[in-house]
């Protein structure tokens, strides 16, 4: 048995097909991964995902010490924003990709992997320095998201005191539910306009029943880890452990935007370097032109010579066919280039397409 | 929840315990397919590859055909032995079909059975619920 969110009898109620994920028992699905990707796209989704960790960092050091540890300028962060970033090692290897939201100048929010977060907070912790004090609150915090073109009329009505009209993307507020401080962060993972609110576990079962009530009228559906991976998928987000992972900088996985601090930070050095010459190894996203599904591992050959693998693949709801991304050899293969990949010892036509099969709707 | 959904056992149906099921037409041919049982677990079905070829003669346990759902590929195995007589290609073309209607439009092959006494092998629709109630 593996570990269970405070929504894990909410699950089981709504038929929800349970399976093991970094160590936990979540839904892979309610009723249909399709349905429940289409949902999201085109009504609202709800999804439960206690399971990722999250970290406070405070005091009058904080800002200093993340940028001492993160490739992204802190630049445009703001009181009451956010923005994603990730952590590096000295090699500029990804130990994990993170969010990172600024409460206040000393005051800083993270939201990690669940399946990194041991490692992650041993990583932090090693790192310490100056007046910061480094706590995991992840246990005591449940999260539910709430994606899809719906999702702000449907919270709208559950937080009638707060004016999400005036809560742009990145940025969070607080709020009260049944008595418990929540926060409520206009972000997430499906390439929709949504929500991430973070509660305390005892009242996380209360909100995740009130906004199923009230989105019913808006066809709401609860969603499982299938529908979440082809919607990210979609939108073209790297999921840790298959597009990165400790032996792929950010700048290979397609990530060159958040390598943008000019202070110095793990591995800095190594970056700026990788970035100003190019990688010799780079993410790109493939569309099968016909028939099959590619998935994690399958090679990618281009006019016979084995060019890289796919990293995540799957069947895109949206563009009815298979698509993937893949880390291959650079200055090999472009936008519209044809490759093949290797299903099943057969080699499928695919084309090299532009980032992101399906483009941020909000 | 429907207590049933994904359980459906038909009878005049033989299954194996990968829950292929074979349906014999008692003239010495039979349909085959997956299960109530295979498609439900599998979800969505988004593809599917028939990979025997009309004509040939296959083995009890070859693979038939190659099944994508939303989550994995899975291949399916031919219940027994014979000759491929037909393919049904709607379901190349319609894949979700094998998820509408496993046990009658999403059949997968038809065969020309080689022994008929291969079907004692399989489970009569009794034994394959009662495997089913004991956690498939």
């Amino acid at each position: 048995m593996g570990k269970r969110t405070p929504l894990y009898e909410k699950h089981l109620q709504l038929g929800g097909r349970i399976v093991d994920f970094a160590g936990w028992d979540l839904p892979v699905q309610y009723t249909s991964a399709i349905e429940e990707h289409m949902a999201v796209r085109t009504n609202a989704g709800l999804f439960d995902i206690s399971h990722m960790g999250e970290f406070s960092v405070k005091g009058k050091d904080s800002q200093q010490y993340l940028e001492s540890l993160v490739p992204t300028s802190f630049s445009k962060l703001e009181d009451g924003k956010g923005m994603y970033s990730c952590l590096c090692n000295a090699k500029g290897g990804i130990i994990d990709d993170l969010f990172i939201f600024r409460i206040t100048e000393d005051d800083f929010y993270l939201v990690v992997n669940a399946g990194t977060r041991e490692k992650d907070f041993k990583w932090l912790k090693s790192r310490l320095e100056g007046d910061v004090v480094l706590e995991d609150l992840s246990d005591v915090t449940a999260k539910i998201d709430i994606q899809g073109p719906s999702s702000k009329a449907i919270l709208q009505n559950v937080f009638s005191g707060v004016n999400l009209d005036k809560l742009e993307r990145f940025h969070f507020t607080y709020s009260k539910f049944n008595g418990s401080r929540i926060m409520i962060s206009n972000t997430g993972y499906t390439g929709e306009a949504g929500y991430e609110l973070f509660i305390n576990p005892e009242t996380a079962g209360a909100l995740w029943d009130i906004l199923l009530e009230k989105g019913k009228p808006f066809n709401l559906i609860p969603c499982g880890l299938a529908s979440r991976d082809s919607l990210r998928l979609e939108a073209c987000y790297s999921l840790y452990g298959h597009e990165l992972n400790e032996n792929v900088n950010p700048v290979e996985a397609g990530l060159s935007w958040i390598v943008n601090s000019d202070k110095n930070y793990t591995a800095s050095d190594i970056l700026r370097k990788v970035k100003a010459e190019g990688p010799g190894r780079r993410i790109v996203c493939l569309e099968i032109k016909e028939k099959g599904i590619p998935r994690e591992g399958y090679r990618v050959m281009y006019e016979g010579a084995d060019i890289g693998h796919v990293t995540s693949g799957g069947y895109s709801p949206v563009l009815k066919k298979g698509i993937a991304f893949a880390l291959v050899k650079t200055g090999i293969v472009k936008t519209g280039s044809d490759v093949d990949i290797v299903i099943r010892d057969k080699n499928v036509g695919a084309s090299v397409v532009k980032r992101p099969f399906y483009s941020f709707n909000g | 929840m429907d207590a049933n959904k994904g359980r459906e056992v038909k009878e005049g149906f033989r299954y194996t315990d990968k829950h292929e099921w074979i349906k014999p037409d008692g003239k010495g041919n039979a349909l085959c397919g997956i299960s109530d049982f295979a498609q439900n677990s599998l979800g969505d079905i988004v593809y599917v590859e028939l990979s025997a070829s009309p004509g040939s003669t296959i083995s009890a346990g070859d693979v038939i055909a190659v099944v994508e759902s939303a989550k994995a590929a899975s291949d399916v195995y031919s219940p027994v032995s014979g000759k491929v007589l037909e393919l049904n290609s709607a379901i190349e073309d319609a894949p979700e079909t094998v998820n509408k209607s496993p046990y009658d439009d999403g059949w997968f092959i038809k065969l020309e059975l080689s022994d008929t006494a291969e079907l004692e092998k399989l489970m009569t629709p009794a034994q394959y619920t009662d495997f089913l109630a004991a956690g498939g």
